[in-house]
């Protein structure tokens, strides 16, 4: 705490409070310096063909719940873990130079056929085989990122009306306990990240048809008695396409997937914060920690009351089922986080399954829930592909986040600001440097507690050429598989804004600007960490 | 020189503890927000008129958000209520919410009990005995998905309350769960049932209630700094603070899932709603009563804080229980009292349990509430009949030296002991009748059993 008595009465003082003000005001209220979006948006029309026979068998009641069948059970959990297939096992986590492996084909990733949604029927894409590199660089052969529209333009005033959003908890008749809030709980991402890119996925869902998809050729589904085939799971009996998506009860339920994920991330958040006894007893602060405890226990728990209330009234079991899953994984993230063996601290592997675990779990599930909300079945190729698209998006922003502890801070403190290290964590550019020098290995299996340990790690670091490089190069990999995998749902302007939103990470992460002036979403989303 | 060379000293420690300053300035900033925005939630969620808790309600008032007013979504939404068609935040079949329309407001404070007393206990419908196989079975299920986590350390901490042999607590709430699905079955004689897995699925049900009663136990010991549960230390001495926490999120989880697979969404929407209510009861704890609330405004909202806490989770889940097996409104209903009537008198009781068990006979610490601040139904019965001695110790949480004492001694010079036992025995009675409907079998006898044995216990 800082002792008044000692802050001199020169003007550094009031410097200093106005600096630490400063930062926490362009924090959040992130200049939107953008430029329009230039290219006239890409409507088609879709005609609606008769195309798929669905669960219209239990047309009769509109309000049917969707049922999960028992063959999906028996297919998508295993006889000892009961859960659904943590989704690192399905798509690739390393790429192949660093001994990642393309995974099995499982029945959780079958449908990744990018021709399935791109029917003749439809507008040839202008997007095909398009890669996140062609829009890097400024030759004249390159894309411009400015022709795909911007995400967070699209869905700004879809958002607005969801009122359980976190930040309208905190009341807003104190400004100043509003923008604290918005910079605790959205330091990384700023703007609501999870929810734009739920609403995002909602509406490229929408644009694409549901197909038809059955055992031996025909389409066994019949929910009211459960014989439904697994892979029809969780499909629902609605109808929308991109024309009156928006504003359906589809559409509703799908913001509101948003705010449920948003409501399940805080909480994980705040729970994240309860301290142990042994950080309650230090400082002589135990009286206000505790406090803080009681706080932090009970609001993170009326946060997850209230998603699971929320979540019930989606009205889809599938949907419940795979939040609930989310919300495990966060769990085992944070433990993974507070106790792992000191060797497996060295692996990529490991950490790259605890940034799933953390950050992606929740996205790639929210992604797929979209999905089923939107009346695709669980074995999809769209439901896989958001899915997919999710985890990928969700890894990449994780390895850019922790780029950006050690790069961003630099800017403004004049030296990087290292809370990963601080908390004992080895993330993507240390343990590229311990590859590289193996006198880092006992400081990471010691997680940096030793005195200069950070100091050292840092130098080492620096010292490194390939280190922060390699880094750089493991979240365009991930953010090139992210749009590989939403590039197979047919166009639509919500697709191609999650591809930009997708470029602007690997902007950050590569720190590059586009003609000394950032791609106003990658400004967006880039913030200092505490 | 001498001055030069302590100027630029001077400059040189000043820029250090800048930096120092700044650093942990960012710090302290960053703490006191993180503690200023969840107490802010928490006011938020403490007002009981809060949009929070809108539409979870009880009483069974949809309230749909405020922003989408237009003339023709409320038309809209109207008739789709009466279609049966359901608005995205509107509670699953609200018809059945208003027939169980439950304001919460009646708590029969000036009944008096009837005096009939249990009838003799027969072996074959001893609660326990009937129930006691389908226990140990619940244990082991519930330990065997829980050692299935990827982590041993989560595993062994989410499984702490229900480790082989362990006492594992009364397990009150799956043995009403289990009694009531069979009673009602037989009551039925329904040959034809909604669903051919339908005691499986009952019994998943009061597993799913006993994790949720678990998971809140640990966040809850966190919450109180409790040292021990059910005879042993509690888990967040054992594991840590976090650790507990995090194994109480896990268990969550976990019962939302298999609530999930349960493939029944009112019983979703049930079940959820206890995890709200739990926080409800356990907020308004926090915040204490009122200042200046009159001695029956206090009563009551002591009496509405233990529904929140203890009956609800036994209501809903004996709700759920009936609603798996599809039985029409007035079972329903009658399972649904029945669970609350007895949670009910199940709080009253463990709160004289407090005052006159002592630290052998139960696996907590007499006079913990006193202790801990909390003002429960002996201390406000006392209250009203010497209301200038200890409502000032009430509303100063019983902080002062001396205050416990004098408040044990008001308890037992006022006979509010007595009172509170009458309040439970009502209960029960209330609860018995609730049940009444039911064709006579040897589970319907275990239940009222049961209920007597509530008020009759010693732990």
């Amino acid at each position: 705490m800082i002792n008044s008595k000692s802050i001199t009465r020169n003007t550094s003082s009031r410097k200093r409070y106005a600096l630490a003000a400063a930062i926490l005001a362009v924090n959040t209220v992130g200049p939107l310096t953008v430029s329009a979006f230039i290219l006239p948006s890409l409507q088609h029309q879709r005609q609606r063909t008769n195309h798929v026979m669905r669960a219209t068998a239990v047309a009769a009641k509109p309000s049917s719940p969707v049922v999960v069948s028992n063959n999906a059970e028996e297919l998508s959990h295993s006889e000892t873990t009961l859960r659904l297939k943590p989704s690192f096992d399905l798509f690739q986590l390393l790429t192949e130079e660093e001994g990642g492996i393309i995974p099995p084909t499982t029945t959780g990733n079958t449908h990744r056929d990018s021709t399935v949604l791109h029917t003749s029927s439809q507008p040839t894409d202008t997007l095909k085989d398009v890669k996140l590199a062609d829009y890097i660089g400024k030759g004249k052969d390159s894309r411009k990122i400015e022709s795909l529209p911007d995400p967070f333009k699209m869905v700004e005033k879809e958002l607005k009306p969801f009122a359980d959003s976190i930040s309208e908890l905190v009341s807003s008749d104190q400004p100043i306990l509003s923008m604290a809030a918005k910079h605790f709980f959205e330091k990384r991402h700023g703007k609501r990240f999870r929810p734009v890119i739920v609403q995002l996925v909602a509406k490229a869902v929408a644009a694409a048809e549901p197909e038809q998809i059955g055992v031996n050729g025909a389409a066994s589904h019949s929910v009211a008695d459960g014989t439904a085939n697994w892979a029809w799971s969780g499909a629902s009996d609605v109808d929308v396409n991109s024309a009156n998506h928006q504003g359906s009860d589809v559409w509703r339920k799908q913001a509101q997937l948003g705010q449920i994920v948003e409501m399940i991330h805080v909480a994980s958040l705040i729970h994240d914060d309860v301290l142990d006894e042994a950080d309650t007893r230090r400082g002589g602060e135990s009286v206000h920690k505790l406090y803080s405890n009681k706080v932090a226990v009970l609001a993170g728990d009326y946060l997850l009351a209230r998603a699971s209330v929320l979540l019930a009234r989606l009205e889809n079991t599938s949907v419940v089922q795979i939040m609930a899953t989310a919300l495990e994984s966060l769990v085992s993230g944070e433990i993974m986080q507070l106790k792992s063996p000191p060797k497996s601290l060295l692996q990529m592997e490991t950490y790259l399954r605890k940034s799933y675990y953390k950050t992606a779990s929740l996205i790639c599930y929210a992604c797929r829930s979209t999905a089923l909300l939107g009346g695709h079945s669980y074995s999809s190729t769209v439901a896989t592909a958001c899915e997919e698209f999710g985890f990928h998006m969700g890894l990449a922003f994780q390895i850019q986040d922790d780029i950006l502890d050690f790069t961003a801070a630099e800017n403004v403190l004049g030296k990087p600001a290292l809370a990963d290290m601080d908390l004992g964590l080895s993330t993507a550019p240390i343990l590229y440097a311990t590859q590289e020098y193996k006198e880092l290995r006992p400081l990471v299996m010691r997680r940096f507690k030793d005195k200069g340990d950070k100091q050292t790690a840092l130098e080492y670091l620096y010292k490194s050429p390939t280190a922060m490089n390699k880094a750089r190069a493991l979240a365009l990999f991930h953010a090139e598989k992210a749009v590989q995998a939403i590039l197979r749902l047919p166009q639509s302007e919500a697709r191609d804004a999650l591809i930009r939103l997708t470029h602007a990470i690997k902007d950050i992460a590569m720190c590059k600007r586009t003609n000394g002036q950032k791609d106003g979403v990658a400004t967006e989303l880039k913030t200092k960490r505490r | 020189m001498n001055a030069t060379r302590t100027q630029i000293t001077g400059r040189i420690f000043r820029k250090m503890w800048q930096e120092r300053t700044l650093a942990s300035m960012a710090n302290f900033v960053t703490d006191s927000i993180k503690d200023a925005v969840k107490s802010s939630i928490l006011e938020e969620a403490s007002r009981p008129d809060s949009k929070l808790w809108s539409a979870a309600d009880s009483d069974g008032q949809t309230k749909p958000y405020a922003d989408l007013k237009s003339d023709k979504e409320t038309i809209t939404m109207k008739n789709s209520l009466m279609t049966g068609y359901n608005h995205v935040n509107s509670p699953i079949s609200p018809a059945r919410l208003l027939m169980l329309h439950d304001p919460l407001d009646e708590w029969y404070l000036d009944s008096k009990p009837s005096g009939l007393s249990a009838p003799p206990l027969k072996p074959e419908s001893d609660p326990f005995l009937l129930s006691k196989d389908d226990m140990k079975t619940l244990s082991q299920s519930i330990r065997s998905d829980l050692i299935g986590s990827d982590h041993p350390v989560l595993s062994k901490a989410a499984a702490y309350f229900f480790e082989e042999g362990q006492d594992g607590g009364k397990k009150v709430r799956p043995m009403m769960v289990l009694l009531l699905s069979r009673a009602m079955k037989i009551h039925t004689k329904q040959n034809s049932v909604v669903r051919p897995d339908l005691f499986q699925a009952q019994r998943r049900l009061a597993e799913i209630s006993e994790m949720i009663h678990t998971a809140s136990l640990f966040h809850d010991d966190v919450i109180d700094g409790a040292d021990t549960r059910r005879g042993a230390p509690a888990v967040h001495k054992v594991f840590g603070n976090k650790m507990a926490i995090l194994a109480g999120d896990y268990l969550l989880a976990r019962a939302s899932i298999f609530l999930a697979r349960l493939r029944d969404v009112e019983v979703v929407e049930t079940m959820s709603t206890i995890i709200e209510h739990l926080v409800r009861g356990e907020v308004m704890q926090m915040k204490g009563s009122d200042v200046g609330a009159t001695e029956n405004e206090r009563m009551i909202q002591y009496l509405r804080k233990n529904f929140y806490k203890t009956a609800s989770l036994m209501a809903n889940s004996c709700k759920s229980a009936a609603i798996l097996g599809g039985y029409n409104d007035s079972i329903v209903g009658a399972a649904y009292r029945y669970g609350k009537h007895l949670g009910i008198a199940f709080q009253l009781v463990d709160d004289v349990l407090d005052y006159e068990g002592s630290a052998s006979t139960m696996g907590k610490p007499a006079l913990s509430d006193l202790n801990a601040g909390l003002a429960t139904a002996p201390i406000l019965f006392a209250a009203e009949m010497y209301p200038e001695q200890l409502i000032p110790l009430i509303e100063r949480k019983f902080k002062y030296q001396g205050d416990v004492d004098v408040a044990v001694d008001y308890v037992k010079k006022s006979g509010a002991m007595k009172r509170t036992k009458d309040l439970a025995q009502v209960h029960v009675e209330i609860a018995i009748e609730s049940i009444a409907e039911l064709g006579p079998s040897i589970y319907k006898e275990a239940l009222v059993q049961l209920a007597h044995k509530v008020v009759d216990r010693t732990r």
